[in-house]
């Protein structure tokens, strides 16, 4: 069989209506450039089939030094004790956990894009589904390795997994946020994993179809689990999706409603509030969205995919990065408001040190970048034009690192006694391994690029204009 | 026959494990013979108590262990012992706990009269001295190490030359506790023409002694008796830190700082330049430069009807000296005025005070003189000049350390005697320059006495054989002057004769000695009623210290961790945060706020000051509220470079150079000093940086009249509301503990207490610097109100123990649980060290094992209690309520078939409390002292309104004071 027609029998759930029938008028297509079936699959799995391009290769080396930096703090905190961080008596996390609370929001949008938004039928979301869900797996995983690094002794990591062992009643502790996040984390990963390699199981079987050598069709052979384009296989393959889809919905909220407890559940000021759970899932969606976008803008015009992934993509993420925003900046005044009208003086304290004490730029950063700049996006233009969504969607990223810090910082600095109020100041291992962190995450992500195909061709396909083909 | 285990071995790839006392182990012969298991043999069957120094005598004497008689010892069962500590000259009764020969913590001796169980937080460091590793080792000869017989043999030869010739021998003593080493070296210097005993104070008292010489005819240093003093002046005396006799002075002051006390509660105003531990804790504080305080007594003298002013007195501080005669006259008999200045004019004038208030014989005690202080002033100029015109012989230095504590000229003087002698610990700042160094035992190995106040005789005795060649000073006299008998043979004999006679209680010698070992001290008779006081106030004995404009005044103070700087090399006291600055591991110029500000210093900056005529020398600042704006201070101690380890980095500035005996007395103040900012910022560790409540109501306080209107009004309002969570079930016992802020002064010896007991790591100043000190046990401290007269809370700070514990709820591994006994339990080999415990820890209260901390000299590690885990990195510690103290105590009610009495079982801290601030126990017993104290109205809760229901409490401050009656009620700060 060609390749075409095990992609050709179009799923019938995914074909809807087209848009501009429904009277949406002029709205930018989803593939530009009259793609036809072979032109996409051409297009899509030759990237994995040929040596990747200088500009590939510079950039897997940047990444992999940043990687390497990583390493090497890892193995200095590891070897020599968490002493060579910034951190002390009062302030027991700083970097650690918010570039774990970080990178568990950036993964959010991967599983939003790829479930929320197919159950909801938003057919945009074809062209970058794939990419964004491989995001999300390589920032769990970046966010995975803080839990562990944080603890003093990381070796005995696996204490904080319930496993059965030979020292009688000894258990972990259910009531810790910790332990949830555990859970959290890991059910969220495996789902993950398990939902962006079933996606991907026709385009394996196409990749199998094309592959030239021996021992690349019998890898893809077996990952592409005997696909055969039947209609059953079809079908059976919808139900599972929408199954997994179906899983994945509730992981986007509770997996970051789990983390925003291990703040909200404890007794510190700034911390022991119940807005938690959706203001973090807010901000984890709008995050998420900016990290879409960076990397998308960046592939498509590294990879020549402008026209898979178009200023029409674009645009939408937009549009939820606005509205996720100014979620995130109500809370901002909700948490001011409730610090003012609980009466709290511990509480109150801690908000009015946030915005005018020692850590003052941090939240003078964060509320730039994630309130005010966004604004911007009100504007056509500003929304259309890739360059400035991209410098916008650094900004949100910069910002939501800091929301992070702004929390977990400002509030243990100076907690309920004056007397331990102290000051945090990251220390040289403590920035290389935020910098080793984005070094994993683009080395596999550019990996992923050229093994895998980044835009997901099967449902691209389901989105052509027919007629124009 | 080789016998092999596994093939590993066979083929010589599993080398042998090192033994635990490595040859590396830098100890002398003595203890390099012999095995671990000798060692403890030898040293734990009790019968280190009971050795003879020296090799000379193999006469083993029994002494009987004070608490826990037992026929013989089980290894792994602390034995404790009487002794007498000689971390200062306040000679405070100890109890040393023994584990297996070796001594591992001291504690106040609760039947010791002078201390009553308390003990600073000086004392509770001694062990660490003892296992200092750069202690000398043997003697040594014009800096070549020999062996004692050569060194004696030497010895003699110079001494016959000196006798020989007639020439003049000089020994230069710190204040000599012993009477039986007073007695000895009298005894030896009996052998020489012209041989004289001359003793000294770093921190000096001098003009106290000379005044009353004047005053009465007898050169004594009286005993102030506080706990009779219901209204006590305090000008420029530290006596709650570092004056004299601080324990003991805590304990009497405590004693009526209740407001529910039988006797009423004294009232104590404090008038210095720099705020000191006392000061922090008096009812009323006045700022006063050093050169007011002459004019200041003379005004209350006057104001007492006696003397006219001197005049130049600024005319709030007159009102207030007036005020303040009204107030002491109110008093006679039951007041008490101190004065700290080393100036015989001051001290003229408060004896006459004194004696106007009619305290002689009531709170100063003339009968019982304090012997704590002997230093000789005018004597050591004496000394000097006859150094310096090179008439002296040969100066024996013992246990003191003039080249660093004393004016230069004294360097320069001593270098020309032509032998020059130390009997000293480590190769010290003296030591370096001596010819003959004989190194002295450290003396919780050897066998002396010390008589702290006339009457009061206690004894010293070893804990331990000595870990190194070294000898106990008394037996180095004995020997040189030809005698062969012990330290333990002599001293005893010196009993039979000089002690026992003094007393009719106990008829046999036998029985008396073996009370007295167990006890630690005896209380004689007094000496005869002293003569009446007659006027002699010489006015040109006073001394005009007209202050220059644009110049400031140097207030040359001690620190409460440091003293007069013996113990530099100890980390522990280095690291413990001064009460009041809360800084550690340096010395700095406290500056006031608004001199700071006039100087454009800021906290860290560095200054140059240059006292009129002296050198000058750089410091940080600290900015310090409550200091007199034109006083400076800095602190004596600091500054040593000689008798430390190898590797370590000399701590702050010595300022001792800048005093000088000019007046006749070591002066702690000076004029004429200019200031002037350098560039550069100095690295300060503290651990407090914030100073204020910030509104918190962390710290009640009130005033008394509306306390003792209405006791009840002290009870706070709030109460916790309900929780989500049920109680814990409790078992048999309950503990909880209340800390009286009434009595506690802040004088941070339970911090080195709880660190001696519970391991804690010393962690150098750039980790204090980035704030990971490791005390469980921290005092905070608060001012509030103005920055130039603020009031000072202190608050200790532990782990409050917590019944719905933050810290329990959020650890993922269960690595810290609440037991049925109430506490909260840290699993050190559970904990995987996530921090989220520390972060959700409201006291924050919680140290984290940041790193492998080292414990690398073999013989610093056996100062390690072995009763409690040494902590490994990455794992959380804190307090446990000394619950391994608790076990023991349950074990031996256990295993005498008894309950548990109330009392039994004490925390570290508590135990040594000076104040007797701290209340531990059982809860459910509803008669324990607990159960009392927490039916107290004033018990408040800190972060009570959190519900987490912590197991500490607090008893709210009642102020003898006017000022905060306005305020009314139980407002907290």
């Amino acid at each position: 069989m060609a390749p075409e027609d095990h992609t050709s029998a179009l799923p019938a759930t995914l074909l809807i209506e087209d848009e501009q029938e429904r009277g949406y008028g002029h709205v930018l297509p989803l593939i530009d450039g009259n793609k036809t079936y072979s032109q996409v699959t051409e297009e899509v799995f030759s990237t994995t089939e040929r040596m990747p391009p200088l500009k590939w290769w510079l950039a897997l080396s940047v990444s992999l030094s940043l990687l390497l930096l990583g390493a090497w703090a890892v193995t200095q905190t590891v070897t020599r004790g968490i002493g060579t961080w910034g951190l002390n008596r009062t302030v027991g996390w700083a970097f650690d956990i918010t570039n774990f609370v970080f990178w568990v929001g950036i993964g959010h949008a991967g599983t939003l894009i790829s479930a929320i938004l197919f159950l909801f039928r938003q057919r945009w979301r074809t062209s970058i589904n794939r990419a964004a869900e491989a995001m999300t797996i390589f920032a769990v995983m970046c966010a995975g390795t803080f839990p562990i690094i944080h603890m003093g002794r990381p070796w005995l990591a696996f204490w904080a997994t319930p496993y059965p062992n030979t020292r009688g009643p000894l258990w972990v502790n259910f009531k810790s946020p910790l332990l949830w996040d555990v859970f959290a984390i890991s059910t969220y990963f495996i789902i993950s994993l398990t939902f962006w390699y079933l996606g991907m199981v026709p385009d394996l079987a196409t990749m199998r179809d094309r592959a030239k050598t021996k021992v690349r069709k019998a890898i893809f052979s077996i990952f592409s689990l005997g696909w055969n384009g039947s209609n059953r296989t079809w079908s059976r393959y919808e139900t599972v999706y929408m199954l997994l889809a179906g899983l994945s919905t509730p992981l986007v909220i509770s997996v970051h409603t789990i983390v925003s407890m291990d703040f909200a559940t404890s007794v510190i000021p700034g911390w022991h509030a119940t807005i938690f759970p959706p203001y973090f899932v807010a901000g984890a969606v709008f995050s998420g969205f900016a990290m879409v976008l960076t990397l998308m803008i960046i592939a498509r015009k590294v990879m020549d995919l402008e026209e898979y992934i178009t200023v029409r993509h674009l645009e939408a993420m937009t549009k939820v990065i606005i509205a996720t925003g100014m979620i995130v900046g109500m809370a901002y005044g909700t948490e001011f408001f409730m610090a003012w009208y609980s009466g709290n003086n511990f509480e109150r304290y801690v908000f009015i040190n946030r915005a005018l004490g020692p850590f003052k730029w941090a939240y003078w950063s964060m509320v730039s970048c994630n309130v005010i700049i966004p604004q911007l996006f009100w504007i056509r233009k500003v929304r259309t034009t890739p360059w400035m969504i991209f410098i916008l969607s650094i900004f949100v990223n910069i910002g939501m690192w800091f929301e992070r810090f702004v929390i977990i910082v400002t509030s243990l600095h100076r907690d309920y006694l004056p007397s331990s109020w102290a000051m945090y100041t990251p220390t040289f291992v403590e920035v290389a391994i935020f910098l080793g962190s984005f070094g994993l995450f683009f080395t596999c992500f550019l990996i992923f690029t050229r093994l895998l195909p980044m835009i997901a061709a099967s449902e691209v396909k389901g989105v052509l204009k027919h007629e124009e083909h | 026959m080789h016998v092999w285990k596994s093939l590993g071995e066979r083929r010589g790839l599993i080398k042998k494990t090192k033994a635990e006392f490595s040859d590396e182990l830098p100890v002398g012969e003595s203890v390099r013979q012999i095995t671990r298991r000798d060692f403890f043999r030898f040293s734990g069957l009790g019968f280190a108590a009971g050795l003879a120094i020296g090799c000379k005598s193999k006469v083993v004497e029994k002494a009987m262990p004070y608490l826990n008689a037992q026929e013989g010892l089980t290894p792994g069962v602390a034995q404790w012992y009487a002794t007498t500590c000689q971390g200062c000259s306040a000679g405070c009764g100890v109890l040393a706990r023994s584990r297996d020969g070796r001594p591992v913590k001291l504690e106040g001796n609760p039947d010791h009269p002078l201390n009553r169980g308390g003990l600073c937080a000086i004392g509770q460091a001694q062990t660490r001295g003892l296992y200092d590793p750069s202690r000398l080792k043997q003697p040594r000869l014009q800096g070549q190490d020999c062996a004692w017989q050569a060194f004696d043999a030497d010895l003699a030869k110079r001494f016959a030359e000196i006798k020989g010739k007639g020439g003049k021998l000089r020994i230069l003593t710190g204040t000599l506790l012993s009477p039986t080493l007073k007695a000895t070296i009298h005894g030896f210097l009996g052998g020489f023409k012209d041989g004289k005993l001359i003793s000294y104070d770093a921190l000096s008292c001098a003009a106290i002694s000379a005044a009353y010489e004047q005053t009465h005819g007898l050169k004594v240093l009286p005993h102030y008796r506080l706990e009779e003093a219901e209204f006590i002046l305090g000008i420029e005396a530290d006596f709650l830190g570092t004056w004299i006799n601080p324990a003991g002075f805590t304990r009497a002051y405590a004693s009526r700082r209740g407001p529910d006390n039988s006797r009423p509660m004294s009232k104590h105003v404090q008038a210095e330049a720099c705020m000191s531990l006392t000061g922090s804790n008096a009812d009323e504080r006045l700022r006063l430069a050093p050169s007011e305080v002459v004019p200041f007594l003379e005004a209350l003298a006057s104001a007492l009807g006696s003397g006219k002013s001197g005049g130049d007195l600024r005319k709030e501080l007159r009102t207030k000296a007036n005020a303040l005669a009204h107030e002491l006259g109110e008093h006679r008999g039951s007041s008490l005025v101190l004065c700290g200045a080393n100036d015989l004019y001051a001290q003229l004038l408060t004896a006459r005070i004194n004696h106007l208030l009619g305290n002689e014989g009531h709170t100063v005690d003339l009968s019982h003189p304090s012997l704590q202080k002997q230093g000789d002033d005018p004597a050591l100029a004496g000394l000097i000049k006859e150094m310096g015109e090179g008439q002296i012989d040969a100066v024996i230095v013992v246990g003191a350390n003039p080249s660093y504590d004393l004016p230069e000229e004294f360097s320069s003087a001593f270098a020309k005697v032509p032998i020059r002698m130390s009997l000293c610990l480590t190769a010290d700042e003296t030591a370096v320059t001596c010819t003959h160094l004989a190194p002295d035992h450290h003396w919780l190995e050897t066998w002396s006495d010390a008589e702290p106040v006339v009457g009061t005789m206690s004894l010293v005795q070893p804990l331990t054989n000595p870990l190194f060649q070294t000898r106990a000073a008394l037996e180095s006299f004995l020997t040189w002057g030809g005698q062969s008998s012990s330290a333990l043979e002599h001293l005893r004999e010196h009993w039979r004769k000089e002690v026992f006679s003094r007393q009719k209680v106990v008829g046999d010698f036998g029985t008396f000695w073996d009370g007295v070992l167990q006890k630690g001290a005896v209380q004689l008779e007094g000496s005869p009623t002293p003569p009446a006081y007659r006027e002699d106030l010489n006015a040109s004995l006073r001394a005009r210290n007209e202050a220059k404009p644009g110049t400031y005044e140097l207030l040359l103070m001690a620190k409460v961790g440091m003293g007069d700087g013996r113990h530099a090399f100890n980390p522990w006291l280095q690291e413990l945060p001064d009460p009041i600055t809360k800084m550690t591991w340096d010395n700095y110029v406290s500056v006031s706020p608004a001199t700071a500000k006039g100087l454009g210093l800021e906290q860290g900056d560095l200054a140059a000051l240059r006292p009129q005529g002296l050198s000058e020398l750089t410091l940080p600042v600290v900015v310090q509220p409550g200091q007199d704006d034109r006083t400076l201070a800095v602190a004596l101690g600091y500054g040593r470079k000689d008798g430390g380890p190898k590797d370590w980095k000399t701590v702050g500035t010595n300022v001792y150079p800048w005093r000088s005996l000019a007046t006749g007395f070591l002066a702690a103040s000076l004029t004429g000093l200019q200031v002037r900012r350098v560039g550069g910022r100095a690295e300060l560790a503290a651990t407090q940086d914030h100073h204020s409540l910030e509104g918190r109501e962390l710290v009640r306080e009130m005033a008394l009249a509306p306390y003792l209107r209405d006791p009840a009004s002290a009870r706070p309002h709030e109460q916790p509301g309900p929780s989500v969570y049920g109680e814990h079930p409790h078992g048999k016992h309950r503990w909880a503990m209340v800390i009286d802020l009434n009595k506690c002064t802040g004088c941070s010896g339970c911090v080195i207490g709880c660190q001696v007991e519970n391991n804690i790591p010393i962690v150098g100043k750039e980790e204090v610097a980035k704030k990971r000190e490791m005390h469980w046990l921290r005092i905070d401290r608060y001012y509030e109100g103005s920055e130039a007269e603020p009031k000072v809370f202190h608050q200790p700070m532990m782990c409050q123990q917590c019944d719905n514990a933050p810290c329990e709820n959020v650890c993922p591994v269960l690595a810290t649980v609440h037991s049925e006994e109430g506490l909260n339990q840290q699993v050190y080999n559970r904990c995987v060290g996530t921090r989220y415990c520390a972060n959700n820890c409201p006291y924050k209260v919680r140290r984290f094992n940041w790193w492998e901390y080292p414990h690398n000299s073999e013989v610093e590690r056996l100062a390690l209690n072995p009763d409690v885990t040494v902590r490994s990195r990455g794992v959380m510690e804190k307090c446990s309520f000394c619950v391994q103290r608790l076990m023991t105590a349950k074990i031996q009610a256990k295993n005498e078939g008894r309950e548990l009495k109330d009392g039994e079982a004490q925390p570290a801290c508590m135990q040594s409390c000076p104040a007797q601030a701290i209340v531990f126990g059982d809860v459910q017993d509803p008669d324990s002292q607990i159960s009392h104290a927490m039916r107290d109205p004033k018990r408040f809760l800190v972060l009570g309104e959190l519900g987490i229901g912590p197991a500490v409490s607090y008893l709210t401050k009642i102020r003898n004071a006017d000022s905060t009656e306005a305020k009314g009620g139980h407002h907290g700060a």
